[in-house]
């Protein structure tokens, strides 16, 4: 009892401060409402609700019908409608995923059993782990002065876990896309990397809360970190053009074509969970995070607010890329990664150690 | 499993359980049809999610492979090989799985009923839902797609409710089909050198006077050589170097009552001028028993392909030629174009077999069989190579498989696996009487109809001596080029989605969309218009057709110009395609390929000026010529030929507008010469008609080249004796290998969509 007390007034402590619901947790009496307020604790309301598991969810429901909508608009026709028509046929993916659920899940022979299903599951590591270190305005999990190197180190173990599905597969096109996924690796990696390591020069700090507390757009200090960091982007998730490892019409899903039922639902969602964790970077980093006008009753919810705009709006220019190039191939995809590319990112380096230099 | 099982399995499997509902409802609105085309219908499946009908409205996403999706939507034609292919991916499909099947040749075999190659897919599969249509409307696929909905929800239904009608008959007699002069000759005459009028070219003239063969002239610029078995390599070498460069078809005729086959070569010209419209034939006979054959593989490459068609379906070897497995055919099907093998129909007649067909499958997936020996895995291996076999069943493969080399990212070698179409036209057209084969040619390419009803019918009029009148000329040449410009859309779209860019592909389907429409108007038929017949054309055209077909030539502009903006000018296109694939003009000409990927190698050829049909010498417009030879030449050359054909178009309406007179040929119509146009009359007037003895061979400009039609007439039947079809993506097909070989992995589908590479065109 003692115990629940503590944990009570720790959880208090520090809550998200929301004005607008204040009034109704006051009106509960004392015990509960501090029950009912639990969820607010900081690190666990970061954690499930928002920027952690609910809006991933939402957004991994609403992203691939937006891209689809949105191509569809593009391409002069109307995309998933008649499911619900007068929606605009919004809850396509719900239908989608409860399809994958409970559908077959075929496990070929010449697959690695154990691998083969385990590498699908554990590929959430380094998509739900950054999760506790993206600052949503202010309400972060985990805050700390090495929030955005530890993203990163965690973003870039995702290629290892789709060289493991890919691997263990036994077809041969999971394996031409594996060894292309592990190819545009080394294409995206350094530049990405390098990129970051520059606003982190001009930010002097790795905490996304006080990046964003700076008031200072990324994209206006460093255009060229920002042009490096959306490509590079691209390349690690895939999208077009630098879809090489899945390359629907050459592969067929390239490292995922052997995944059936709800382990394709889960690799096919992976991308996007990729794509959300590397939006919320670059809304970090380059778009000032959670900062915008203050919305007064949601209080803390605001900065959290204008926050997941700026990554569905980052998330939605990439899915338009979809309908508007066709793909690179390999080589040149490489090329790029280590010509031009790199070398725009190594400027960008140099100019944020000039600002620094100038501003110190 | 057994087919009768598994019937509905998937529906009860869907209406059990404790979420059922939920399951339902989820699977109902996720039907993905898995990418798998099967036949010529794969184009109105293309138009249904292409933006003019955009199945996926319905939640229906064309996708990947077999693993992700839920649904087949079989083609039509399912042939023995492609059975095969359909089977191990319907297993390979995760439940619950639902089939629908369009297309008439899929329910009892449509037009290729009695067809050797042809199954029944329910037979293979347990289908959901049946769609009929030759091919189906995307309308009615879209029906289709509905129906297996609400039969997942538990509401099945019958669409179609069958009601017997008494019509009232008013007096007059009887309009009935007139019986066809049916005298069965035993030993009808087969000759190809029926001398006619015509001149021999004067390169050909030493040839004449040598011991043991025999020149003859049979029609303007068409020569027959006959020649000793023994010597055919030899007078092969001699016409090669007076400049006839490639093969145009390879062909060999079946004479039973004399014991003897015939094996042709068609040769021409590319490289010289004035040969380029003469056509020459070197023939030998050969026994029919054992018949050893000297492959000229070594003389004209472009024969090979024929060549290793030919092995599989007359039983024959051609010696020298280094493919000497199975092409185009099933292991279980055996020399079915020579005359003794038995169709189906004539079986079920003496009470040999039942009609349907029957095909065993083999007892495991492996051997599903690679037409690749086994030393091709093992060089492979031991020059650390990846086999990668590609298709039939692959996003962007087709009705095609290919065994790629790969090493590395590099394709070192590409061998081709065709034939997953073949609906055995030429043994068909033996059966149909001479009109009948106008729509069942016209299924060799339903992108490009027009084109190859015109090359079939000018066979039959340069037989017949028929000349059609001017304003039915200005017709077919208007429509001609409308269907070149419809392939060329169809081809850019394909192209641009194996390039990875699905917008190029909704483009261009928007375009052909307005196309079909026009179609529709002026002949009734989407895809299928069986609009030009012998001596003319059906029907003439209303004014407010040739208006809206103006309207089209210009109206078509904004939206090319849109295409043109978001895919041609793309620079990772021009990344991508700008130098691949090239294939030089020595090789190009070697390999023998045709059409607007010959000219893009720098090659100027083309029937329309070689040897002119129809209005094209009225008409101002340009051949264009490229040199590149690459994957871009070849595209960007496809869509200036669409500007001069949109000039053309507009030149003939113009003409059209001025013009007014008959539709058909008088000589045609005979007693009925008072007729306005052939409804009505057409099987009284063209039902009975006979060739003339000999053989008959002419070449048409299609979209994608030259297609050779060859009709061999015994002089006495009212079917062709032997019907030889070389479409122009068959002779692309050797061109495209070549092309592919040395290039990168993700070359090949920028290679594939430029050469516009058809399957059920080439496959026949």
């Amino acid at each position: 009892m003692k115990m629940l007390g503590q944990i009570l007034e720790l959880a208090s402590s520090n809550r998200v401060e929301i004005p607008l619901i204040e009034p109704l947790l006051g009106m509960l009496p004392p015990p509960l409402s501090e029950l009912a307020a639990l969820p607010l604790w900081k690190p666990l309301f970061a954690a499930l609700v928002v920027p952690g598991f609910a809006t991933l969810g939402l957004l991994l429901l609403l992203l691939p019908w937006i891209e689809r909508k949105l191509c569809a608009r593009i391409q002069w026709r109307v995309g998933p409608k008649e499911i619900v028509s007068w929606l605009g046929g919004i809850i396509q993916l719900l239908a989608d995923s409860l399809r994958f659920l409970f559908q077959e899940v075929i496990v070929s022979r010449d697959s690695h059993r154990p691998y083969f299903t385990q590498f699908v599951l554990l590929s959430f590591i380094p998509a739900l782990l950054p999760m506790l270190f993206v600052a949503a305005g202010t309400i972060i999990a985990i805050r700390t002065e090495y929030s955005v190197q530890i993203m990163l180190a965690l973003v870039c173990l995702f290629p290892v876990f789709i060289l493991g599905m890919g691997w263990s597969s036994g077809n041969r096109f999971a394996f031409v896309g594996t060894v292309r996924e592990a190819f545009m690796y080394f294409a995206y990696e350094v530049p990405l990397i390098l990129s970051v390591i520059a606003m982190l020069l001009v930010f002097g700090t790795g905490d996304p809360v006080a990046i964003g507390e700076s008031g200072r757009l990324g994209i206006v200090l460093n255009p060229l970190a920002a042009l490096v960091f959306f490509i590079a982007t691209a390349m690690g998730t895939s999208r077009l053009p630098f879809e090489i490892p899945e390359a629907d019409q050459e592969l067929a899903f390239g490292p995922f074509i052997e995944y059936s039922g709800i382990t394709f639902g889960l690799a096919y969602v992976l991308a996007y969970e990729k794509l959300y964790v590397l939006s919320a970077l670059f809304t970090t980093l380059f778009l000032g995070g959670g900062s915008g006008p203050m919305i007064a009753p949601l209080g803390e919810l605001s900065g959290a607010l204008w926050f997941v705009l700026k990554v569905i709006v980052v998330m939605v220019v990439f899915a338009a890329l979809r309908a508007i190039y066709p793909r690179f191939r390999l080589d040149q995809a490489l090329k790029a990664g280590w010509s031009s590319i790199l070398a725009i990112s190594l400027l960008a380096i140099i100019i944020s150690s000039v600002e620094v230099v100038m501003w110190a | 499993m057994v087919v009768e099982e598994a019937k509905d399995r998937n529906i009860r499997i869907v209406q059990h359980g404790v979420f059922a509902p939920l399951r339902r409802w989820g699977i109902r609105w996720s039907l993905w049809p898995v990418h798998f085309v099967t036949s010529c219908c794969g184009v109105e499946l293309a138009h249904s999610g292409a933006c003019g009908y955009d199945m996926e409205r319905l939640g229906a996403l064309n996708y990947g492979i077999a693993r992700q999706s839920n649904f087949i939507i079989i083609e039509g034609t399912i042939t023995r090989k492609m059975a095969r292919a359909l089977r191990l991916v319907y297993e390979q499909m995760p439940d619950p799985k639902f089939v629908s099947l369009i297309g008439a040749c899929g329910e009892r075999g449509g037009l290729f009923w009695n067809s050797y190659n042809i199954t029944l897919p329910h037979e293979i599969v347990p289908v959901d839902f049946f769609i009929p249509g030759c091919p189906v409307t995307p309308e009615g696929l879209i029906r289709g797609i509905r129906a297996v909905q609400e039969k997942i929800e538990g509401r099945g239904r019958t669409t179609i409710e069958f009601k017997c009608a008494e019509l009232p008959r008013e007096g007059g007699e009887a309009r009935l089909v007139p019986s066809s002069p049916k005298f069965l000759a035993e030993t009808p005459t087969v000759r190809i050198d029926v001398p006619r009028e015509g001149e021999l070219p004067e390169r050909l003239k030493p040839l004449a006077e040598e011991e043991g063969v025999r020149v003859t002239a049979i029609g303007k610029n068409r020569v027959a050589i006959r020649t000793p078995a023994e010597r055919l390599e030899e007078i092969a070498l001699r016409l090669k170097e007076l400049g006839f460069d490639h093969v145009k078809s390879v062909n060999i005729v079946d004479v039973p009552h004399e014991r003897r086959m015939l094996v042709e070569y068609v040769v021409s010209s590319y490289s010289v001028r004035e040969l380029m419209p003469v056509l020459v034939s070197l023939f030998a006979y050969v026994p029919r028993v054992s018949p050893g054959l000297q492959s000229l593989k070594h003389v004209w490459e472009s024969a090979d392909y024929c060549e290793r068609e030919l092995q599989d379906l007359f039983g024959v070897r051609f010696e020298g030629n280094p493919w000497q497995r199975r092409f185009i055919l099933a292991p279980e099907v055996e020399a079915p174009l020579r005359k003794d093998f038995r169709l189906e129909e004539e079986s079920y007649v003496l009470g040999e077999a039942p009609l349907a067909p029957k095909i065993e499958y083999p007892p495991e997936p492996l051997s599903y069989y690679l037409p690749v020996p086994d030393e091709v895995f093992e060089e492979a291996a031991k020059n650390d190579e990846f086999v990668l076999p590609i298709g039939p069943h692959h996003t962007g493969s087709g009705h095609l498989r290919v065994i790629l080399r790969v090493k590395g990212d590099v394709i070192v070698d590409a061998i081709p696996d065709p034939g997953y179409v073949h609906r055995s036209m030429e043994k068909l057209a033996e059966t149909k009487l001479y009109v009948q084969n106008i729509p069942l040619f016209e299924r060799l390419s339903i992108a490009d109809p027009i084109n190859i009803n015109l090359g079939y019918v000018r066979t039959l009029e340069f037989a017949l001596g028929v000349e059609p009148p001017e304003r039915a000329k200005l017709i077919r040449t208007m429509l001609a080029e409308l269907s070149r410009i419809g392939a060329f859309l169809y081809d850019a779209g394909i192209f641009s989605l194996f390039t990875g860019h699905s917008t190029g592909f909704m483009y261009t389907f928007s375009m052909r969309e307005m196309l079909l429409e026009l179609f529709v108007r002026m002949t009734g038929s989407r895809c299928t218009p069986s609009y030009v017949i012998p001596g003319g054309v059906r029907w003439d055209v209303s004014d407010e057709a040739l208006k809206l077909t103006k309207n089209f030539t210009s109206a078509i502009l904004h939206r090319l110009s849109k295409f043109e903006s978001i895919f041609v000018n793309n620079p990772v296109l021009m990344e991508r395609v700008k130098g691949v694939g090239v294939l030089t003009k020595e090789q190009a000409i070697n390999v023998g390929i045709v059409g607007p990927f010959l000219r893009a190698s720098g090659v100027e050829y083309d029937i329309r000026i070689a040897e002119p049909y129809e209005a094209y010498t009225e008409l101002e417009w340009d051949v264009p010529v490229a040199d590149d030879g690459d994957c871009l030449a070849r595209f960007l050359l496809r869509l200036e030929e669409v500007r001069q054909s949109l000039n053309i178009v507009r030149q003939a309406v113009e003409a059209l507008e001025r013009t007014s007179g008959a539709v058909i040929a008088a000589e045609v119509l005979g007693e009925f010469k008072d007729a306005p146009d052939i409804r009505g009359l057409f099987f009284r007037t063209l039902g009975d008609i006979c060739l003339p003895r000999g053989e008959f061979t002419c070449l048409t400009e299609a979209a994608r080249g030259t297609l050779l039609f060859s009709i061999l007439s015994d002089g006495e039947s009212n079917v062709p004796y032997r019907v030889r079809v070389v479409t122009p993506s068959w002779m692309n097909l050797h061109g495209f290998m070549e092309a592919v070989k040395g290039q990168r992995l993700a070359d090949f589908w920028a290679i594939y969509g430029s050469f516009g590479y058809f399957p059920p065109e080439a496959d026949r």
